[in-house]
């Protein structure tokens, strides 16, 4: 792009033309299938549509209805970004030492793994039920246990304070999902440069800050930005334990936006709900990856050089 | 003698370390796989419970009487092996078309310089945080006009465009792999497109091994868009299966139970095979490295 | 080098085969279903339940082809939990929507076709549905824009087992709020984890009509909150949730809420003999005679001698306004929830069908859950507000902060009042703004 007015070169040309080849399965479904939808979401989001009538054109009414006078948008702001602020690191800490254990060569490890991924398999609402009794205040297995140790357990989803922990630990308990991927980042790592780092006399830790996690953090960058869209997209546990509750401390953003939408209807407002979300959430991506310049390493780009 | 007797000694006492570190690296991954198998257990016991004991007090972790009928039950009640079918089929196409795109596109962003290029993976990734409520009614009315509902095709088509987290992930596998091979290539006299289909694509065999897996996961738990796009209930997915056991004014939670432990099987089964193929592809990895 | 590209080339051709193949393949079968000219073909979306379940349909809809050659009926069974969002989906993209369905959701009046022409033409005799049901839930702006299809109410089924254990006399009729309170405790039996009376999950419901004609959300014209939310019978009203709340013959939220995941109701506990009294409906009832429980069933206690209210309903099916096939659409639509159709899904499934002289027939009418039911369903019937337009919940959802405050014991009683008062302009404004969107 810097070479604008730059007279390209003909492999240049014939570079970018393979390029535009090699991406247009996904153009061509990007603008059918989301660019065209979206251009619609956008035109929606100026209007006052409850879907069963035709829109009003209202021009910037929703958006500032959003900001100045809707409470529970701040609300749904609060309790989503709290989640987010809560759960993003510990699901990437958690995922990685899983992975480091997983990784390890022992026997029967195939068996721990294919355990360890049960959590991701069970989906919607059998999860959500096996969740209420598990930390079911009074008789649920986990306090249980925790009586045994003389600790009073708290009331997990029934209490304002704990709700929004025990929804973080929910998509916690889920994070043998993603240990494949960190698993093929581990993997993929030369084990040369190990044999090499321990001739040289490294230790475990130093092996492990100075080759596994330099090389690693490609997947630490992929795994960052979809475990933040995730969090920032948190809504099947509210929508199907908590209600958003009690006390509006687990009222996400998207149950927001789906109440809006789906229940009351509001569906232009909802329309500009969702585009602000969009919107945030590209700009965290495009400043996380503005960031990855300087921590991520590309074997591929020869940074090293 | 002496000598001898020590050297024997150190390598018994390495020997019983080494047995002891195992035995507790084993004792720690079982009970770390507690936490994980536990909620297993309660929705097996959930699962042979007769309709209304699973909420008796005190209660009971096993019930009396097991009653295994509910696991017929389960594929009497839904056709639920037609559903599985329905599923299977699904997933295989979907999977080839995932197959086919995603590395084609990848290997356009993560090897290719064309104008533009950052502005459309920035595109790539933020159509992932749409979520799909959004998109359904023009997404319907569009498939509605072309004659494709009731089809399998609004399901399929997608995967055929490449899912843009896949193509994330292996943009960030390709990107890992040293330029040095794209050269060594060219000199090969390799074209742009034979460095992918001859040389990279061999190598992310893990990275594709996890397209396989997520997408036959994600397929599997989908239940929103079958649920809009299909009517006959022939064609219906596993998902809408198991959304059949909850009633408009009770859930059978034995069934719902049992259903979704028996049909949890075949992807765990996927899955166990899945990441033994991840380990064989990364020793090849490692050899060419 | 051109090998390769010659083997992109290949790949690409192969993937547009694979698509245009599929393709072709669902062309065809397309092309074969709109071949036969005569035969219309009905899309019908319907569920499954306790009075009605899939068999039963399915057999209906054979009686009805067997009479009806040219009319075949694609019976299209979702499941209960996303047939909202498929039917809110269709009728939002004006295309692709069913020809005959539930309308069960006030925001979908609109998209009903009007039926008034219809029914004076043919001379269909409205005449025979409950004039109850056929008021409150037929009409949308003055016109006729479905059928009532059956008849369910809210009641309270009470557990007879665990009342005679604790030696507590049945509940009544003519039972009031106080007395439901005072038998709750006693029949509860905390050791054991066997509770008295449940959790309600919201506040607005009979019970709320019973303290009196001003215990409600806001005004019946949907203008004014003041006066209305914050109303003195509406302070008694949550006064005396906050009793039972304290009373401690409840349920712990957390059990509650473990059991309404789904938004099934106590209806788990109840059968598990844990709950010894519990506010269900004919669905739930239907469960429990399956189950062989010994219940009886008793209408929502009242308050004093005000008149007795009942959230009663009946299932609105109507015909969507884009059908390509009005006529046929309504051929079936007045045979199914005509006469035929609820008396054979009476006899073959358990629907309490909403024609008088249907009804009559009923299987069992003589059991004492039958009759006690239909009695309940005499009551005056809480007209549905939140169905006075989409925005409607809304108003209810901005004053949950309060229910969760009085179930969590976060205030005292005392301060119910001030609670209720401050929530007055909030929801106002809430009520303003959805009133924006009012459709009726």
């Amino acid at each position: 792009m810097v070479q604008k007015h730059v007279k390209r070169s003909p492999a240049a040309i014939k570079e970018a033309l393979c390029g535009y080849i090699s991406i247009s399965p996904w153009l061509v479904g990007f603008i059918i299938l989301t660019f065209i939808p979206i251009l619609s979401t956008i035109y929606y989001s100026f209007t006052r549509w409850t879907i069963m009538d035709a829109p009003v054109w209202i021009g910037l009414e929703n958006y500032i209805r959003m900001f100045t006078k809707e409470p529970l948008f701040y609300q749904a702001v609060r309790a989503t970004s709290l989640y987010v602020a809560m759960s993003l690191p510990v699901i990437i800490v958690f995922g990685v030492l899983l992975s480091l254990l997983l990784n390890m060569k022992i026997k029967g490890m195939n068996f721990y793994r294919t355990l360890f991924y049960i959590p991701a398999v069970i989906s919607g609402v059998s999860i959500a039920m096996l969740w209420t009794w598990l930390l079911q205040p009074d008789v649920g297995i986990v306090n249980t246990l925790l009586s045994y140790l003389g600790i009073q357990g708290p009331k997990w989803f029934w209490d304002p304070k704990w709700a929004l922990p025990s929804v973080a630990s929910m998509s916690l308990w889920k994070v043998g999902g993603s240990a494949v991927i960190y698993l093929a980042g581990l993997q993929n790592i030369p084990p040369q440069l190990y044999e090499a780092a321990r001739i040289d006399g490294a230790g475990k830790l130093r092996i492990f800050f100075r080759i596994t996690i330099p090389l690693l953090t490609p997947t630490l960058f992929f795994q960052l930005i979809i475990q933040m869209i995730e969090a920032f997209k948190v809504f099947t546990e509210a929508y199907v334990i908590t209600k958003g509750g009690p006390l509006k401390a687990t009222y996400f953003y998207l149950l927001y936006f789906y109440e809006e939408g789906f229940q009351h209807f509001n569906t232009g407002y909802a329309s500009a709900l969702i585009l602000f979300l969009v919107v945030i959430i590209m700009l965290m991506t495009a400043a996380v990856n503005y960031t990855s310049k300087h921590w991520v390493y590309y074997e591929g780009e020869g940074k090293s050089k | 003698m002496n000598n001898a007797i020590t050297i024997a000694n150190v390598r018994k006492k390495y020997r019983q370390k080494k047995m002891l570190v195992s035995v507790l690296t084993h004792l720690f991954m079982i009970s770390l796989s507690m936490i994980f198998l536990v909620p297993i257990l309660w929705m097996f016991s959930t699962a042979i419970k007769s309709r209304w004991d699973i909420f008796l007090w005190p209660p009971e972790f096993f019930p009396k009487v097991w009653q295994w009928v509910n696991f017929r039950d389960v594929f009497t009640r839904v056709p639920m092996l037609r559903f599985i079918g329905n599923t299977f089929f699904i997933i295989v196409i979907k999977t080839i078309g995932e197959l086919l795109a995603v590395p084609l596109i990848a290997y356009g962003f993560a090897r290719l310089r064309f104008p533009g290029k950052n502005a459309l993976f920035m595109l790539v990734i933020s159509t992932m945080m749409i979520p799909l409520q959004t998109k359904l009614i023009p997404l319907y009315s569009m498939y509605v006009r072309i004659g494709l509902i009731d089809t399998y095709w609004p399901l399929i088509l997608p995967a055929f465009s490449g899912t843009p987290f896949f193509i994330f992930l292996l943009i960030q596998y390709m990107k890992t792999m040293p330029r040095d091979l794209d050269d060594a290539a060219k000199i090969d006299g390799l074209g742009t497109f034979g460095i992918l289909y001859r040389i990279l694509l061999p190598l992310c065999i893990p990275a594709l091994t996890i397209i396989v897996t997520y997408t036959f996961l994600w397929t599997w738990n989908e239940f929103l868009q079958p649920l809009i796009y299909l009517n006959t209930y022939e064609k219906f997915t596993i998902q809408m299966g198991l959304e059949m056991f909850k009633g408009i004014w009770s859930v059978e939670w034995n069934l719902l139970m049992a259903a979704t432990l028996a049909t949890m099987a075949p992807v765990l089964i996927m899955y166990f095979f899945a990441q033994k193929r991840l380990i064989g592809g990364i020793a090849s990895v490692g050899m060419k490295g | 080098m051109k090998k390769d590209t010659m083997k992109l080339a290949l790949v690409l051709a192969l993937m547009v085969c694979l698509v245009g193949s599929l393709f072709a393949a669902g062309q065809k079968e397309g092309a074969v279903a709109a071949a036969p000219k005569e035969v219309v073909t009905l899309e019908w979306w319907t569920w499954d339940s306790e009075e009605y379940d899939e068999a039963s349909q399915r057999a209906m809809v054979k009686e009805f082809e067997k009479t009806h050659p040219y009319i075949k009926i694609n019976m299209v069974l979702l499941p209960t939990k996303g047939f909202e969002t498929k039917m809110t989906t269709a009728l939002g993209a004006g295309v692709g929507g069913p020809d005959v369905a539930f309308f069960s959701v006030a925001s979908w009046y609109p998209k009903a076709l009007v039926l008034d022409d219809l029914i004076a033409r043919d001379k269909f005799d409205i005449g025979m549905y409950y004039k109850g049901f056929w008021d409150t839930k037929t009409q949308f702006n003055g016109k006729t824009i479905g059928l009532p299809l059956g008849v369910g109410s809210s009641l309270v089924m009470f557990n007879k087992d665990l009342f005679d254990a604790a030696g507590v006399a049945y509940p009544t009729n003519s039972w009031t709020t106080t007395e439901y309170l005072e038998i709750a405790k006693k029949v509860a039996n905390p050791a054991k984890k066997i509770w008295g009376a449940e959790i309600l999950t919201r506040p607005f419901r009979a019970i709320w009509y019973n303290y009196g004609p001003n215990a409600r959300l806001y005004s019946p014209d949907s203008k004014t909150v003041e006066g209305y939310l914050n109303s003195p019978e509406s302070l008694a009203a949550y006064e005396w949730f906050y009793d039972l709340m304290r009373s401690g013959a409840t349920p712990t939220v957390s059990d509650m809420s473990t059991l309404s995941t789904e938004n099934t109701g106590p209806i788990d506990l109840f059968m598990a003999n844990r709950l010894a009294m519990a506010t269900l409906n004919q669905g739930h009832m239907l469960n429990a005679v399956k189950a062989g429980k010994n219940f009886g069933v008793v209408r929502e206690p009242g308050v004093g001698d005000n008149p007795r209210h009942v959230n009663a309903w009946s299932l609105l099916v109507g015909i969507w306004e884009g059908t390509q096939h009005p006529e046929e659409a309504w051929t079936f639509l007045k045979w199914y929830v005509g006469p035929e159709g609820q008396k054979f899904l009476m006899d073959n499934a358990n629907l309490f069908p909403s024609i008088d002289a249907v009804g009559k027939q009923y299987k069992d009418a003589d059991k004492d859950y039958v009759k006690a039911f239909l009695e309940i369903l005499n009551d005056t019937q809480v007209a549905i507000w939140r169905g006075a337009h989409p925005s409607g919940t809304k108003v209810e959802a901005s004053i949950t902060d309060l229910w969760d405050k009085i179930k969590l014991g976060l205030i005292t009683k005392a301060q119910i009042k001030a609670e209720l008062d401050a929530l007055v302009p909030k929801a106002q404004s809430v009520l303003d703004e959805a009133k924006k969107t009012l459709i009726y």
